[in-house]
């Protein structure tokens, strides 16, 4: 998701510490600032030295740790903001996206992590199926079906219908694993007729059906395994269960087969708990293997799961593909088919997919194992039991341009319309000065002393210069809303708030401040992009201020700044005309620290002899530093 | 074409509510606002096409452009909770150009009109279209997106621009889904919706429309 201007990125300070890291805790324990405009972070060794101290927001490696404010939060415990890296986390429930009701982790465990029930994406387009009555049939009785309202794709087109609107889940899954072999052309143009169609019901009067002929040798005429895979890899499951209660049971190598399949008995318990619908089917095969030689054995034959493609199956199915009913349409995209067993070739074999599940997890801080996120059970809820996000501590900071004073010419029409001239923060003119308004907003229940530091030329080939007209300030505490609103009729400040065109910015002070709020002002000049700036000059002319090196350029890289264009590719050889894909956007590293004096008991003991404040008054210094990156906007050309 | 009076371009109601004079709002006795909502030009709200407790067809016919109209249709509105087409919270804001239009079903052959409930700090995108039956609070649909008939949109979803959400999808709490048709591709973080921060901006939109406007 990219933002619209202007937006904050904070850059979580994980990204600099090596990912195993056991003294993490200990050393935020003994010096809670990680950085600090007199300290320099530590810096990973392989940064080039041209300068340690600042954040550049386009380095590779800042990709990784810059996150929008409202995804980071904050662990009271180590006191540092944490970023998605540096928690665990932990499922609290597993929920259907679709239907909303809860799955018990132990039926995710068993059932895989898919909607039991009536909820399934449509196999061709992702979009939610809906049960649906076949029209034609009429009445309320009559056979349902699964459509899509995206792209009218119905289990129809696939040759199957259900008898009941309720627990489609089943009843599908009865249809794949006990499926008889479907006639070889089912999946041709004949599984549209209904006269191919198969009631679920009806298949299970044919069970001996199920049962290919012993030997391996002449599988059924159909291309796909004698039955569908979902039904082999059951039957596979279950004689493996059964080899392996056979053979242990007996006694034959303990030695071996003992510490394999840890507790014998306990698990052939389990299995036959779970398995004893399949038994009486491959009864047979498990007494066959009670002779003499007990030894674990592999599927033979096709009840036991083994499936033996057939020598021309690979041509069918090209010849299938070629032929013209099938075309392009009728081909599975590799989307599709990533989602449907692996023999799954075409359209006509795709089948609904019941919904994945998703999960609400509680956040854990990674070195300190505190909870920082619990949200309550139900997955229907939005609240939380537990929730420290970085923005009830570090405070928020907002961005906007300040309206410039309406000059004397236009005074009567801008009392009606202030922002006649608003700024465009798609398109900031090159080389003109903007003023920002930057207000950081506390939302802690202590004063805040905030002081921000700026490089004064952003980083990058587009350098803009940046002024920060008061980088030293105060932030009120989040005390009560009533304090504000009785202050408000006495503070000065509220009067001058009411008429904000009329102020001019000063350097050394604030803005405007509020209750928990103070806003300072920014001053931006939006550095030229190389390209552009460039090029009047070679409009008129030769290029003869530029750089030696750029004779040696490619022709079509001059043709390109000839006609006015900025080499957006990155590839160009003159590295001073070399723009990286939005290196037009501005954006400013701030260097954030804050201290207050904290009067939270708990972390004393935390704390140690660290606390300046001394021990038993309770005010205890903290001091949180970090850096974030303000999206201005985007420099025209 | 409204004549272009000095009274500004927002009607502001009892509760606060700015509407636009130049958006087109059908059948304004089937619509609630909840107060303090803001409705851009251009924006339409189909309040016309309510639900008929009797299987009366006479809605299918909107009123021409005018919004006051709908007093005359043949049957009085029997049940006053019958016939809200359209309900939407607080602090929601709906868009230039957006569509809101009541969900609809076919049930036993007949053809009616569910009603479509919006909650509080809402934002609908430019040019979306929106026929979900329910959106719930703190719901972002960016622009040019299409919420189809009959998906409901739980607390916290959002919506990316130009994502089209099939009909009778239910997006989930804190998931953000896009394409189309739409899939589920990622969540915001735990802090969306702090207000003042992403997603908590809602008061913020409201104080910035119309010039002046009402405290927060």
């Amino acid at each position: 998701m990219s933002r619209p201007f202007p937006y904050t990125y904070i850059s979580c300070p994980c990204a600099n510490t090596p990912v195993p890291d056991p003294s993490r805790k200990r050393r935020s324990r003994e010096s809670p600032q990680k950085g600090s405009p007199e300290k320099p972070r530590p810096q990973p060794q392989i940064d080039d030295d041209e300068d340690e101290q600042t954040f550049d927001p386009r380095s590779p490696r800042s990709n990784f740790s810059l996150y929008p404010p409202e995804q980071l939060l904050y662990c009271e415990d180590c006191h540092q903001i944490k970023c998605p890296r540096c928690i665990t986390e932990e499922i609290v429930c597993a929920y259907c996206p679709n239907c909303l009701f809860e799955t018990p982790n132990s039926l995710v465990r068993s059932e895989g992590n898919r909607c039991a029930r009536n909820c399934f994406n449509c196999p061709a387009c992702t979009a939610p199926l809906s049960v649906t009555l076949l029209e034609n049939a009429g009445g309320e009785s009559g056979p349902w079906v699964l459509s899509c309202g995206y792209c009218m794709w119905t289990t129809l087109d696939v040759g199957i219908k259900f008898d009941k609107p309720t627990n489609i889940r089943a009843q599908l899954t009865k249809m794949t694993t006990d499926a008889s072999p479907p006639p070889g052309p089912r999946t041709r143009q004949m599984s549209k007729t209904f006269s191919d169609l198969r009631s679920p019901l009806s298949m299970f009067s044919s069970i001996d059906d199920q049962f290919p002929p012993k030997d391996g040798a002449e599988q059924p005429t159909n291309t796909s395994a004698p039955r569908t895979r979902d039904a082999r890899f059951a039957a596979l499951k279950t004689f493996y269960k059964d080899q392996i209660a056979t053979t242990t049971e007996t006694g034959v190598d303990p030695g071996d087969f003992g510490t394999q399949f840890s507790s014998p008995n306990t698990l052939s318990r389990i299995m036959s708990i779970y398995t004893q619908s399949r038994r009486p089917l491959l009864g047979n095969t498990g007494k066959k293997t009670q002779t003499r030689p007990l030894v674990m054995r592999e599927a033979l034959t096709g009840p036991e799961g083994l499936s033996i493609p057939k020598p021309d199956s690979e041509s069918t199915i090209i010849e299938r593909m070629a032929s013209d009913d099938c075309g392009w349409d009728g081909l599975a995209s590799l989307e599709q088919r990533s989602f449907q067993s692996p023999d799954v070739r075409f359209v006509q074999d795709l089948l609904p997919l019941p919904s994945l599940l998703r999960s609400k997890r509680s956040k854990r801080c990674k070195s300190c194992k505190h909870i920082l996120v619990k949200p309550e059970y139900k997955p229907q809820s939005t609240r939380f039991r537990i929730r420290l996000i970085a923005l009830s501590y570090i405070p928020l900071t907002t961005l906007r341009p300040l309206v410039p004073p309406p000059t004397s010419t236009s005074t009567s029409t801008s009392t009606s319309t202030p922002q006649s001239q608003p700024t465009n923060l798609d398109a900031l003119p090159p080389q003109k000065p903007i003023q920002l308004l930057l207000t950081l907003k506390n939302h802690m229940f202590d004063p805040v002393r905030i002081t921000l530091a700026t490089p004064s030329v952003t980083p990058g080939h587009v350098a803009s210069k940046v002024t920060i007209l008061c980088p030293q300030f105060d932030i009120g505490a989040n005390s009560d809303v009533w304090d504000e609103a009785l202050q408000s009729a006495t503070a000065p400040d509220r009067l001058s708030r009411a008429s904000p065109y009329e102020k001019v910015a000063e350097a050394g002070k604030v803005w405007d401040r509020g209750r928990n709020w103070t806003t300072v002002v920014l001053e931006v000049v939006p550095g030229a992009l190389p390209g552009g700036a460039k090029l009047p000059k070679i409009l008129r002319g030769d290029d003869s201020d530029d750089d030696s090196d750029d004779s040696d350029g490619s022709d079509d890289s001059n043709n390109k700044e000839a006609k006015g264009q900025v080499d957006w590719s990155g590839q160009g050889k003159d590295p001073g005309r070399r723009v990286q894909p939005d290196e037009d956007v501005l954006e400013i590293p701030v260097f954030v620290r804050m201290d207050w004096d904290s009067d939270n008991q708990i972390d004393q003991e935390g704390m140690g002899g660290k606390g300046i404040g001394g021990g038993e008054s309770g005010a205890v210094k903290r001091e949180l530093a970090y850096w974030m990156v303000l999206g201005v906007g985007r420099i025209s050309t | 074409m409204p004549p272009k009076a000095a009274k500004g371009e927002y009607i502001e109601t009892d509760t606060g509510n700015k509407i636009s004079r130049r958006s087109q709002i059908h059948g304004t006795q089937h619509i609630i606002l909840g107060g303090k909502s803001i409705i851009q030009s251009d924006a339409v709200l189909r309040g016309d096409l309510f639900r008929t407790t009797t299987s009366n067809p006479s809605d299918l016919k909107p009123p021409s452009t005018s919004s006051t109209t709908t007093t005359t249709t043949e049957t009085p509105p029997p049940d006053p909770k019958n016939t809200i087409s359209i309900s939407i919270g607080r602090y929601s804001y709906i868009s230039r150009s957006a569509i809101l239009h009541p969900p609809s079903r076919l049930h036993r052959g007949v053809h009616s009109y569910f009603p479509l409930k919006i909650g509080d700090h809402v934002y609908i995108g430019e040019r979306s279209v929106i026929e979900a039956a329910s959106v719930g609070n703190h719901v972002h649909v960016g622009t040019d997106a299409v919420v189809g008939n009959m998906a409901i949109l739980k607390d916290f979803a959002y919506v990316l621009d130009g994502a089209v959400v099939p009909g009778g999808m239910v997006v989930p709490s804190w998931c953000v889904v896009g394409g189309a048709p739409a899939r589920i591709v990622g969540e915001i973080g735990e802090g969306y919706g702090v207000e003042g921060a992403e997603g908590g901006m809602a008061r913020e939109r409201y104080r910035g429309v119309g010039g002046g406007g009402g405290r927060g």
